[in-house]
């Protein structure tokens, strides 16, 4: 296989002002002369190493708070690593929770151009496209109307549509698959299985373990910023579900698999 | 700034959309840019003409004239400045999730600023008109004004618009810090009042005023600004903007982790 498509070695991220922040200048002035300039450090990653082939779905698991999303900003190059060297090759669409880089006050249509364009996509690019985003989002006649109007679900299909319309080399999904509904979430999966086979690699973050196991091949289990486990797709959730499966609101939208 | 120009159709659709926010709030919203202006130098035209009366310069004395260019300038120099630095907070959804570039979001603030600018020449060449004030072919050179104003504030605006980010008080700071420096940039009083003051060095050497002369000549002196002022206030502008590149290229990775 050629180079791997993502290549992280010892990624640690900080969080230096998570807890005390000095909000203004005055304060940290204040702070700064008595000498008392203390940062809370909260490390949401510890020495994370993973390599992720051109062409692997995987999955990234974990409770809330365990990293799984800042691990998604460090690959998606929001965020830049505390420590460790990441090596992201090719062009990346991201899905990061809903509605990213929306604007309420816009309609759909419009919206589809600003998102797009925030994904680094040329105005004439877009243009080729718009129809079959309309399209493949299902929102008819809403396209034309603002925002604020939608339904959470509705911005999840209009931002799914926007992000997918071009084949990505990477393409990241947080939380997205267990916000449509069913039939628009098996158009997302044939989606994202298309991808697959065109050699995309593909990561999704859900709590729906259902949505992990069904697309996924490997699986990844954060807990604390650190890799729990890493592995097949099933033997993973299986294990987390042994050990959370419990907890209530850990698995909302999917059904427990009736394995383990 | 390679990644800049992949990204340069964002940036139109980020100017559109300010401009349409700004104009479509209300049918006066246009005439407003236009008229904030004109009703700052009738102002200023009744206070300094009338109660403290002064000489302007050899030549021309045209009073409306010389204020409403300082005032546009000024205008678009304190304007753009605050906006590009609530650019990087308002977008803070975008900066938090996407990787955009972050220059991105003052760049469009600024280019905003000089459409703004533009459009408020309209009543100036107006004023222009009424007061029988000498036009010539010097009006030709202001785009080249306007290019070196912009240049200059976009530096600004880089510098100072991470700060906002980290610390929130610093955009009170910066509009008391403002304040201060539009009264050391001759904008509504001429140089020649301060002959024998001792604030005079400091507003000589305000690199401000050599931006705004350089804006001034070709609408009031009628004359391009000589060579001389010309290569100072350039350096001036590409020193500004590179150091505002810097500034923003240094602070950039941390701005998601505090907005």
């Amino acid at each position: 296989m050629a180079k791997p498509s993502i290549r992280l070695e010892g990624i640690s991220l900080c969080y230096r002002l998570a807890k005390q922040r000095v909000p203004s200048l005055k304060e940290y002035a204040i702070h700064f002369l008595r000498g008392s300039l203390s940062y809370e450090k909260l490390w949401a990653l510890r020495d994370i190493d993973l390599t992720i082939e051109r062409g692997e779905t995987l999955g990234i698991i974990g409770r809330n708070g365990a990293g799984k999303s800042t691990l998604l900003k460090v690959i998606s190059r929001v965020l830049k690593p505390t420590l460790g060297t990441a090596r992201i090759d090719g062009r990346i669409a991201p899905i990061l929770e809903l509605g990213s880089g929306f604007d309420y006050e816009l309609t759909g249509l419009e919206n589809i151009y600003l998102n797009a364009l925030l994904l680094g996509h040329t105005k004439r690019e877009i243009d080729a496209k718009v129809d079959e985003i309309v399209d493949f989002s299902g929102l008819g006649d809403f396209i034309r109307s603002p925002l604020r109007n939608y339904s959470s679900g509705m911005q999840a299909r209009l931002g799914f549509s926007i992000a997918t319309a071009w084949v990505p080399d990477i393409l990241i999904l947080d939380e997205v698959l267990s916000v449509g509904d069913a039939t628009f979430t098996s158009r997302c999966e044939q989606r994202i299985g298309s991808f697959h086979s065109s050699g995309a690699t593909v990561l999704i973050v859900s709590h729906a373990t259902l949505a992990i196991t069904k697309n996924c091949t490997r699986c990844i289990w954060l807990d604390d910023g650190e890799m729990k486990a890493d592995g097949d797709a099933l033997d993973v959730v299986n294990r987390y579900l042994r050990e959370h499966g419990t907890e209530p609101g850990e698995h909302a939208g999917g059904r427990l698999p009736s394995a383990s | 700034m390679l990644e800049i120009y992949r990204y340069r159709d964002l940036v139109f659709a980020l100017v559109a959309r300010e401009l349409k926010v700004r104009y479509r709030r209300s049918a006066i919203g246009f005439a407003w840019t236009m008229l904030q202006p004109l009703l700052t130098m009738l102002v200023l035209q009744v206070v300094f003409s009338s109660l403290f009366r002064f000489k302007l310069e050899e030549g021309t004395n045209n009073y409306p004239v010389y204020a409403l260019s300082g005032i546009l300038f000024w205008n678009f120099f304190s304007q753009s400045i605050v906006s590009s630095m609530n650019s990087l907070k308002g977008n803070s959804p975008i900066l938090r999730k996407l990787p955009v570039p972050k220059e991105v979001f003052p760049l469009a603030t600024v280019i905003s600023g000089v459409i703004n600018l533009v459009l408020a020449l309209l009543p100036l060449f107006l004023i222009l008109l009424v007061t029988h004030h000498p036009m010539g072919p010097s009006l030709l050179f202001l785009p080249v004004s306007i290019l070196l104003a912009a240049l200059f504030t976009l530096g600004a605006g880089l510098l100072l618009s991470p700060l906002a980010v980290f610390f929130s008080d610093v955009v009170e700071l910066v509009g008391v810090l403002l304040s201060i420096l539009m009264y050391l940039t001759p904008i509504f009083y001429p140089m020649e009042i301060l002959k024998n003051s001792r604030y005079r060095p400091l507003v000589r050497f305000n690199p401000v005023r050599s931006i705004l002369e350089v804006f001034r000549d070709p609408i009031f002196r009628g004359k391009v600004p000589p060579l001389s002022h010309l290569s100072v206030s350039l350096g001036i502008a590409v020193a500004a903007l590179l150091l505002g590149i810097y500034a923003f290229r240094r602070s950039s990775d941390r701005i998601p982790f505090y907005i």
